[in-house]
C-alpha cells in the first residue's frame, strides 16, 4: 500500500472510522448525536444558564414522574400543577431549611407566580397558607393574618377549591398569629362551604378557645368531639393546660396532667411546654424551674426550640429578667440557630429588641474569625421596625464589644440608607464621626436617590441640610448625579437652595453646573462660561464631562474653540505640567473614551478638529502623541495619525540639545584640562547612537576606553545589534561584563544580542546570553516571548537547524518561556522550508512527545497531501488519532484537504457518520481563511458543513460575511442572505448587522430590518435563586450568550417531558423567536402554550411582532387573523405592524383586506398613530395593482375636490403611492397619475400631489420625467422660460418642504453638471438667507470641485449617504 | 505562516489594570486610590455607582502606569479598606463601560 490515491486514503479513513463505531460503545457515546434521557452532552455545550434551566427541567420531570405513581390519570394539567407545586415547595422549603423562615418578598413572589399560572392547585394553596404563620417572624402578627386572608380570597377567586385541610391550615395560622376570632363563626363558614370539620379542626378550635382562656367554649367543642366519638389527644390536653392557665386557674392547669394520666395518656414535651409557658406568662420563675427539673428527671427531653418558646413567653409577658436563666439551659445546637434567629427577629417585631439583643449576645458564635459578622440580620430588622436611633447606637456598641460584629455602625447606617431613613442615618453618622470614622459624601447618595425618583424637592433640601449638619459638603458628583436631575433647571436648584438656606460652595456648584451642561453636550454654554468665568480652576476637573459633551455634540468649531480657550487661557491650565500636557491628555482621553467604530465614524470630524487646533497653534507633547498614535492604530484608523502628528511640540527637543560636534569639542577640552569626562563621553555616545553613527561611536569608545561607563556600553551594544554587527556587540558585551559583572541590560537589549549572535552562528554565546537572562532574572514579558519566536522563526526560514534547535531547547529548559505551539513551530518550519516532509512530521511528533503540542500539524498535512505522501499521512493520522482521538484526526484531515483544494475528499471526511461540529476548530479555520483572504476555501468550508451535526451555521456564515466585508463584495454577501434563507437558518443579530453594513457601504438597499439591540430589557431584571422567573431571564438572556436556538431547544426538551413553564416564559420565548424572524418556531411555542395554559395570550408587543413576521413571511391571512385577535383582546397593535400589513396587502392588490383592516382599526387610528393617508395610498395602490387605475384616480380626485374633505389637501401626501408606482415601473398608471396631478394643480389649485410626484421623480433619478412634468406645468401657468424648478418653487406657495425641493433641484443640476445654474441657485438662496442643509452644500461642493472650481465654504466632511440619511431622519422626527 | 504565531502571542499583552471586588460600601474611588497609591502611580480609578440605588456594586478598577506597579499590588496578600478585605485580581483590558463615577479628574 505504498502509493494510494487520495481517494483511497479517504476510503481508508472512513472505513477505519466505521469500524471504530461498530466496535466500541464508548466511542458511540463520545461521538454519536446524543438524544434520549441523557442530557450531559447538551449541557456541556451550553453555559450555566442552560444548566440551570435543565436542572430545573429535570427536577420538574422527576417531580412529575413521582406524581404519576400517585395519580391514576396524569393529565397535562395535573402535571403542570405538580411541577408548579414542586417548584413553590422547593423555594419555600429551601428558605425554611436554610434560615428557618420565609422572607415576605419570597412568599409574595411565590404567591404572585402561583396566581399567574392560571388555576392554582389545592396543594399550592395549602403550601401558601401554611407559610403565613410563625415562618414570617419579620411581620407583625396582624400583618401575617392579613396576608393569609389575602391569599385565601385571591386563590378562591381563581377557582381553587378548598377542603378541610385548607380550613385547618387557616386555623393553625390563626393560632400561631394569636388572631382573635370566633370559633363558632368559623364553623358556620365551613358549614356554608359544605365542609365537614374533622378532628384536627376541633382540636384547633379548642386551642383557640383555650388561648382566650375560654374553658367553657373549649368544653363545648370537646362535647362535640365526644358525641362524634373522636379521640382526645395530647394536643387537646395541652390546650386545656393553656386554657386553664389563661383563665387564671393554675391549679387546674397542673391537674390536667393527672387527668391525662388517668385517661391513659402520658404527658409529653408539648404538655410540659404548655405548662412551662403558662408559668412563664405569670412570671413564675420558681415553678418554671421546678417543672424544668421535673422534665429533666423524666425521660422527656426539651429541645432548644421549646426553651426559646419559654423565653418568648417570659418576654412577652413582661419578665425579661428571667430570660438569662433560661438562656443558660440552651445548648445552641447548630440546627437550632435558625430558630434562635427567628426568635430574635420576632422579638424585634414585637418591640422587645432589648431581649432580642440579650439572646443574640448569648449566641456562641465563634468570635475568632472576624470575617463573618453576626447580628446583621438583627440590626437590619431593627432598622425596618424603626427601633429608636439611640438604642440602635447602643446595640452597635455592644455587638462590637462582644466581637460579634466588626462594623455594626457602618452596617446599620447602610440599612438606614437603603431604607431612606434620614434621621436615623444622621444619628448613626454622628456616632461614626465620634468614633473617628470618616463620613464621606457618597453616604448621602442613597438618600438623595429616593427623593430624586419622586422629584421631591423638599426631601432633597432636607438631605442637603443634613449633609451640612454632619459637616459634609456636597461635591460636584452629588449635584450632577443626584440633585440636578430632580429639578427642571439648574437655575431653579440655585434658587431653591438659597430659599431654604442650604449653604453651598458657589465654586463647586457652578463647576457642577458646568459639568452637567457638558455632559448634556451643551458646548455653547461651556464656551461662554469659560470665557466669562473668573474663578480659576483646573481643566482636568472638567475633563471627563467635557469628553462626554464633545462626543454628544458634533460642532467641531466649538470643540476647537473650547480646547483653544483651555489651552491658552491662564485661568485653566496654570498648574504644572501646563497646557501642553493637559490638552494632550485630554485628546488622548477623548479618543480613548470612544470605541473603535465611533472613531472610525467620526474620522473626518476628528481630522477637522486636529487641523483647527493646529491652526490655533495648540501643541501636545510627543510622548502623549505616541499614546494617541497607539490608540489610533489599535482602532484601525492609522490614517488619522498624521493629523495628530502635526500637533506635536517639536521645538523643545530640537533647541535644547547641543549637537554631537559641540559635545565632542567639549569632551576634548575637558580631556585636555585633565578633568573627568565620563558623563560627557556617555552623553556623546548615546547621541551618536541615536544618530545611528556606529563608526564614530566605536572610534570614540576605543579612544577613551578607560572612561567608559555602563550606560555607554549598553547604548553601544544596542547600536551594534541594530547594525547587525555581532563581532563588536559580543566584544562590547564582554567589556561591559568586565566593567561590572553584576550590571544588567534591559530585556530588549538581551533579546537583540541573542538574535544577532544566533544569526551569526555564535550559538554558544547566544545561549550564554540566555543563561545570563535567567541568572540575572531579567523580566520576560509576552513581548519578549514574541521576540524569541521571531528569532527562532528567522533562523528556521534561513534553514539554520542547529540554531533553531539549540536556542529553542535553551529557552525552554531555562524556563524563559513555555514551549507553546507558536514558540515551537519554528522547529517544524525548519523542515517544511526545506521540503523535508518526513523530518517535519517527525519534528511535530517529537514536540508532542516532549511538550504535548502539535505545532504546524495542519501545514505538515497540507504538504503531505500536496506531495501525495500516503504513507506519511497514514503515519500522521495514526499518531493523531491515537494521541488526540479520531475526531481530531478527522478534522485535521478535513482542513488539510480543504486547504489543498481537494474538496471531494474533504466532503467525504466531513460526511463521516457520527462526526459532529467542533465550534472552536471550525472557528480556527474560518479565522485562518479570513486572515489569509482565502475566499474559495472558506466558501467550500461553509458549503461542506451544511449537514454537519450541531453545526452553528449562522456562525459560519458570519465568518464568510466578515471575509466578504474585507473584500467589499456585496453581491456575494447578498447571496449569503439568500442562502441562509434557503437553509432555513435564522441569523443572529450580529450577522444581520454585518450584512446590512456591507450592503449599505455599497449603497445597496438593506432587505430587512436591522435589529436594534435590546439590552434595555435586561436591565430591570432582578436576580436571585433559580426560579421560573429566573428561567425566563435565562431564556431571554440566552440570545446574548448563545442563540435562541438553545432557548428553543430547552423548550423542546421541556415539552418532551411535558414540563410547563409559566405564561411569562412562553411570552418571552415567543418574542425572542419573533425578533429572530422565526415565526414557525414561535407559532409552535404559542400553540403549545395555548393548549397547556388556560387563557394564554400574547401581549401587544408580541402580537405586533408576530404580524410583522407573518407579513415578512408572506402569511398575510395569518397576519390578518393575528391582528383581529389582538384587537379582540383590546390590544393596541404597533403602527409598524399595521402599516406593514396594509402595505403588503396593497402590493398583492388585495383591496378587500385593506378595507377590512380599516374597519378593524376604526376609531383606533389615533392610538395606533395611523394616518388616513396610509389607507388612501394603499387602497389606490391595490386598485392600480388590480388594473383599476381609473377607479383609484377617481377616488383620489374625489377626495381632494369634494366639499367635505377628510384630509387637508396640504397634508394629502401621495409620495408613497407615487414611489411604489415608479418603483414598480407601472408605466400606464404613472402616466395617468401624472395627468391627475397636473389636473389637480391646474384646475383645482391643489399642488401637493404634483409636488410629491415631482420630488419622487427626481428622487428616483427620473430627472427627465420630472422636467417634463414641470414644463407642462409651467407651460400651462407661466409662459416664462425661467429655470423650471425655480418657477415651481415660486408657484407652489404651499410647498411644505422647500428645503427638500432645493436639495432636489441641486441634485438635478449635479446630474446635468450645470455649474452655472447651481451657482445662481446658491447665490440666490444665500442672498435670501435661506438655511441650506449639508446635503445641499455637499452636492454643490462636489459639483464645484469636479468642475475645478474652488468651494467658498467648508465642504461637509461626511458622505452623501450620511447627509441624506440625516435629512431623512430630521424630517421624520418633525412629522 | 510565520506571522500566525506572532498574532497568537500578541493578544496577551494588556494594560495594567487591577479589578477589585468586595469593596465595602463605605469606600469609594478616592479611598481606593489612596490605598493603591502605595504600589505605584494610579492613573485612573473607577468605582461605578448605581444611580438607581446610590450605592456602588462593590467593584472597581485601578489603572496603573506600569505592569510592575500592578504586579506589586497583586503581590500583596491583604488589601484592607475600612476593615474589609478586598479581592484584587488582574483585569483583562477594555472592561469599563457605562455609568460610572470616576475620580480620574484628579489625575495629572
Amino acid at each position: 500500500m505504498k502509493y494510494f490515491s487520495l481517494r483511497c486514503l479517504c476510503h481508508w479513513v472512513v472505513r477505519i472510522w466505521e469500524q471504530c463505531i461498530s466496535a466500541g460503545a464508548g466511542l458511540m457515546y463520545r461521538f454519536l448525536p446524543c438524544h434520549g434521557p441523557t442530557l450531559i452532552p447538551f449541557i456541556t455545550n451550553c453555559v450555566s444558564f442552560c444548566r440551570g434551566l435543565l436542572s430545573q427541567a429535570r427536577l420538574h420531570s422527576i417531580a412529575a414522574e413521582k406524581k404519576n405513581y400517585l395519580q391514576e390519570e396524569p393529565t397535562s394539567s395535573h402535571r403542570r400543577n405538580a411541577s408548579q407545586f414542586d417548584w413553590a415547595l422547593m423555594r419555600l422549603d429551601n428558605s425554611v431549611r436554610r434560615t428557618g423562615r420565609i422572607p415576605k418578598t419570597l412568599l409574595q413572589k411565590v404567591f404572585d407566580n402561583t396566581c399567574h399560572s392560571g388555576s392554582p392547585g389545592g396543594n399550592q394553596a395549602l403550601l401558601l397558607l401554611r407559610s403565613c404563620g410563625s415562618l414570617l417572624p419579620e411581620l407583625k402578627l396582624s400583618e401575617r393574618t392579613e396576608f393569609a386572608h389575602k391569599i385565601w380570597d385571591e386563590l378562591q377567586k381563581l377557582g381553587t377549591v378548598y377542603d378541610v385541610s385548607h380550613y385547618n391550615a387557616l386555623l393553625k395560622v390563626y393560632l400561631q398569629n394569636d388572631h382573635k376570632f370566633s370559633p363558632t363563626d368559623f364553623l358556620a363558614r365551613m358549614e356554608k362551604g359544605n365542609i365537614q370539620p374533622n378532628r384536627v379542626t376541633y382540636q384547633r378550635l379548642i386551642a383557640a378557645y383555650c388561648n382566650m382562656g375560654d374553658i367553657e367554649g373549649a368544653s363545648t367543642i370537646l362535647g362535640f368531639m365526644k358525641t362524634k366519638d373522636l379521640p382526645v389527644t395530647e394536643a387537646v390536653f395541652s390546650a386545656l393546660v393553656t386554657g386553664h392557665a389563661r383563665s387564671g386557674d393554675m391549679e387546674n392547669a397542673e391537674n390536667i396532667l393527672t387527668v391525662m394520666k388517668e385517661a391513659g395518656i402520658e404527658p409529653g414535651p408539648d404538655t410540659y411546654l404548655a405548662l412551662l409557658n403558662a408559668y412563664a406568662e405569670k412570671g413564675d420563675i420558681d415553678h418554671v424551674k421546678q417543672t424544668l427539673e421535673k422534665v429533666e428527671k423524666s425521660d422527656l427531653y426539651l429541645m432548644d426550640r421549646d426553651l426559646l418558646q419559654i423565653i418568648l413567653s417570659f418576654s412577652k409577658a413582661g419578665y425579661p429578667q428571667y430570660v438569662p436563666e433560661i438562656l443558660e439551659k440552651i445548648t445552641y445546637e447548630r440546627r437550632y440557630i435558625p430558630d434562635t434567629m427567628n426568635l430574635i427577629l420576632l422579638l424585634v417585631t414585637e418591640k422587645l429588641e432589648d431581649t432580642a439583643l440579650q439572646i443574640l449576645l448569648a449566641c456562641p458564635i465563634s468570635r475568632e474569625s472576624s470575617q463573618n459578622d453576626f447580628g446583621s440580620f438583627f440590626l437590619r430588622h431593627c432598622v425596618t421596625m424603626n427601633t429608636p436611633a439611640e438604642k440602635l447606637k447602643d446595640y452597635c456598641k455592644k455587638l462590637k464589644e462582644a466581637q460579634l460584629h466588626t462594623s455594626p455602625l457602618q452596617f446599620t447606617l447602610q440599612c438606614a440608607l437603603v431604607a431612606q431613613k434620614l434621621d436615623l442615618a444622621k444619628v448613626l453618622m454622628k456616632a461614626l464621626k465620634e468614633e473617628g470614622f470618616p463620613i464621606r459624601t457618597h453616604y448621602f447618595w442613597p438618600l438623595l436617590v429616593g427623593h430624586q425618583k419622586e422629584k421631591n424637592v423638599q426631601g432633597i433640601v432636607e438631605v442637603l441640610k443634613g449633609m451640612h449638619e454632619i459637616g459634609v459638603t456636597p461635591d460636584q458628583e452629588t449635584y450632577v448625579n443626584y440633585v440636578f436631575p430632580c429639578f427642571d433647571s439648574i437655575k431653579s436648584v440655585r434658587a431653591v437652595l438659597q430659599e431654604n438656606g442650604c449653604p453651598h460652595d458657589d465654586n463647586v456648584f457652578s463647576q457642577a453646573e458646568l459639568r452637567s451642561k457638558a455632559v448634556n453636550g451643551n458646548l455653547d454654554y461651556i464656551l461662554s462660561f469659560l470665557e466669562s468665568n473668573t474663578l480659576p480652576f483646573s481643566f482636568s476637573s472638567l475633563r471627563g464631562s467635557l469628553i462626554l459633551g464633545f462626543r454628544r455634540s458634533m460642532n467641531i468649531n466649538l470643540w476647537s474653540k473650547i480646547t483653544e480657550l483651555l489651552y491658552k487661557d491662564g485661568r485653566y491650565c496654570q498648574e504644572p505640567p501646563g497646557p501642553t500636557e493637559a490638552v494632550g491628555y485630554f485628546l488622548y482621553n477623548l479618543i480613548d473614551s470612544m470605541s473603535d467604530s465611533e472613531v472610525q465614524a467620526k474620522e473626518e470630524r476628528l481630522r477637522q478638529y486636529f487641523h483647527q487646533l493646529k491652526e490655533m497653534n495648540v501643541k501636545i507633547p510627543e510622548n502623549i502623541y505616541r499614546g494617541i498614535r497607539n490608540l489610533l492604530d489599535s482602532y484601525h484608523v492609522p490614517e488619522l495619525i498624521k493629523d495628530v502628528n502635526i500637533l506635536v511640540e517639536r521645538e523643545k527637543t530640537d533647541s535644547r540639545k547641543p549637537s554631537s560636534s559641540d559635545l565632542e569639542s567639549k569632551l576634548e577640552k575637558l580631556k585636555a584640562e585633565n578633568q573627568p569626562i565620563g558623563d560627557i563621553l556617555k552623553q556623546l555616545i548615546v547621541m551618536l547612537c541615536s544618530e545611528e553613527n556606529m563608526q564614530k561611536a566605536l572610534e570614540l569608545k576605543a579612544k577613551y576606553e578607560s572612561d567608559m561607563v555602563v550606560g555607554g556600553y549598553a547604548a553601544l551594544i544596542n547600536l551594534c545589534c541594530r547594525h547587525d554587527n555581532a563581532e563588536d556587540a559580543l566584544n562590547l558585551k564582554r567589556e561591559f561584563d568586565r566593567l561590572d559583572s553584576s550590571a544588567v541590560l534591559d530585556t530588549g537589549k538581551y533579546v537583540r544580542l541573542v538574535k544577532v549572535l544566533g544569526k551569526h552562528g555564535k550559538l554558544q554565546d547566544a545561549i550564554n546570553i540566555l543563561k545570563e537572562m535567567k541568572e540575572k532574572d531579567v523580566p520576560v514579558k509576552d513581548a519578549t516571548v514574541l521576540s524569541f519566536f521571531h528569532i527562532l522563526n528567522g533562523a528556521a526560514l534561513r534553514g539554520e537547524t542547529e540554531t533553531v534547535k539549540q536556542l529553542h531547547e535553551a529557552i525552554v529548559t531555562l524556563g524563559l518561556a513555555k514551549p507553546s505551539t507558536a514558540l515551537s513551530s519554528p522547529l517544524v518550519t525548519l523542515y517544511l522550508e526545506k521540503d523535508d516532509l518526513p523530518a517535519a512530521l517527525e519534528s511535530t511528533i517529537d514536540c508532542y512527545e516532549k511538550y504535548k503540542i502539535l505545532p504546524r500539524i495542519h501545514d505538515v498535512l497540507c504538504k503531505l497531501i500536496e506531495k501525495g505522501e500516503t504513507e506519511l499521512i497514514q503515519k500522521a493520522m495514526d499518531f493523531v488519532s491515537q494521541e488526540q482521538g479520531e475526531m481530531t484526526m478527522l478534522y485535521d484531515l478535513f482542513f488539510a484537504f480543504l486547504q489543498t483544494g481537494n474538496y471531494k475528499e474533504a466532503k467525504k471526511i466531513i460526511e463521516t457518520p457520527g462526526i459532529r461540529a467542533r465550534p472552536t476548530r471550525l472557528q480556527w479555520f474560518c479565522d485562518r481563511c479570513i486572515a489569509n483572504n482565502q475566499v474559495e476555501t472558506l466558501e467550500k468550508l461553509v458549503e461542506l458543513t451544511q449537514k454537519l451535526f450541531e453545526c452553528d451555521r449562522d456562525q459560519l456564515y458570519y465568518s464568510l460575511l466578515k471575509l466578504y466585508k474585507v473584500n467589499d463584495d456585496w453581491q456575494k454577501a447578498d447571496a449569503v442572505w439568500n442562502k441562509m434563507q434557503e437553509e432555513n437558518i435564522i441569523p443572529r443579530e450580529k450577522t444581520l448587522r454585518l450584512l446590512a453594513e456591507i450592503l449599505r457601504n455599497n449603497n445597496q438597499e438593506v432587505p430587512f430590518d436591522v435589529p436594534e439591540l435590546w439590552y434595555e430589557e435586561e436591565k430591570d431584571c432582578p436576580t436571585s435563586l433559580p426560579s421560573p422567573v429566573e428561567v425566563n431571564l435565562q431564556i431571554m438572556s440566552s440570545h446574548f450568550l448563545f442563540s435562541f436556538i438553545d432557548a428553543f431547544n430547552i423548550f423542546l426538551t421541556a415539552k418532551k417531558q411535558n414540563i410547563v413553564f409559566d405564561n411569562e416564559t412562553y411570552a418571552r420565548l415567543i418574542n425572542l423567536l419573533l425578533m429572530k424572524d422565526n415565526s414557525t418556531q414561535a407559532m409552535q411555542v404559542k400553540d403549545f402554550a395555548e393548549t397547556h395554559i388556560k387563557g394564554f395570550t400574547l401581549n401587544d408587543a408580541a402580537n405586533s411582532l408576530l404580524i410583522i413576521t407573518q407579513v415578512r413571511r408572506d402569511y398575510l391571512k395569518d397576519a390578518l387573523t393575528t391582528l383581529k385577535t389582538a384587537l379582540d383582546l383590546d390590544q393596541i397593535p404597533s403602527r409598524l405592524a399595521v402599516t406593514r400589513l396594509i402595505q403588503a396587502c396593497a402590493l398583492k392588490g388585495d383591496t378587500e383586506s385593506i378595507h377590512d383592516i380599516q374597519k378593524l382599526v376604526n376609531g383606533l387610528e389615533d392610538s395606533i398613530g395611523l394616518s388616513r393617508m396610509v389607507f388612501i395610498n394603499n387602497i389606490a395602490l391595490a386598485q392600480i395593482k388590480n388594473n383599476n387605475i381609473d377607479v383609484a384616480i377617481e377616488s383620489i380626485e374625489n377626495m381632494l375636490t369634494s366639499e367635505n374633505q377628510t384630509v387637508d389637501p396640504q397634508y394629502f401626501g401621495l409620495a408613497y403611492l407615487f414611489r411604489k408606482v415608479i418603483e414598480g415601473q407601472l408605466e400606464p398608471a404613472l402616466k395617468k397619475i401624472s395627468i391627475m396631478a397636473e389636473r389637480l394643480a391646474n384646475q383645482f389649485a391643489v399642488y401637493k400631489p404634483v409636488t410629491d410626484l415631482f420630488l419622487q421623480l427626481v428622487d428616483s433619478g427620473k430627472v427627465n420625467d420630472a422636467r417634463a412634468l414641470l414644463q407642462v406645468m409651467t407651460h400651462h401657468m407661466w409662459s416664462s422660460e425661467a429655470p423650471v424648478m425655480k418657477s415651481l418653487l415660486e408657484l407652489i406657495p404651499e410647498l411644505i418642504d422647500k428645503e427638500e425641493a432645493y436639495t432636489c433641484l441641486m441634485k438635478s443640476y449635479v446630474f446635468d453638471n450645470d455649474v452655472t445654474s447651481a451657482k445662481a441657485l446658491y447665490e440666490s438662496l444665500t442672498a435670501k438667507n435661506v438655511k441650506l442643509n449639508d446635503l445641499f452644500l455637499k452636492r454643490y461642493a462636489v459639483l464645484l470641485k469636479n468642475a475645478g472650481e474652488s468651494v467658498p465654504f467648508t465642504e461637509p466632511p461626511e458622505s452623501f449617504e450620511f447627509y441624506a440619511k440625516q435629512l431623512k431622519e430630521s424630517k421624520e422626527t418633525h412629522l | 505562516m510565520s506571522t500566525r504565531g506572532a498574532v497568537v502571542l500578541r493578544t496577551n499583552i494588556g494594560r495594567p489594570v487591577a479589578f477589585v471586588r468586595k469593596i465595602p460600601w463605605t469606600a469609594a474611588s478616592s479611598e481606593l486610590r489612596e490605598h493603591f497609591a502605595q504600589f505605584g502611580h494610579v492613573r485612573k480609578c473607577t468605582v461605578p455607582f448605581d444611580k438607581e440605588t446610590g450605592f456602588h456594586k462593590g467593584m472597581g478598577w485601578i489603572h496603573f502606569s506600569s505592569e510592575e506597579e500592578l504586579h506589586n499590588a497583586l503581590q500583596q496578600e491583604n488589601h484592607i479598606i475600612d476593615g474589609v478585605k478586598l479581592h484584587v485580581q488582574p483585569q483583562k483590558p477594555k472592561a469599563l463601560q457605562g455609568d460610572q463615577t470616576s475620580d480620574e479628574e484628579k489625575d495629572f
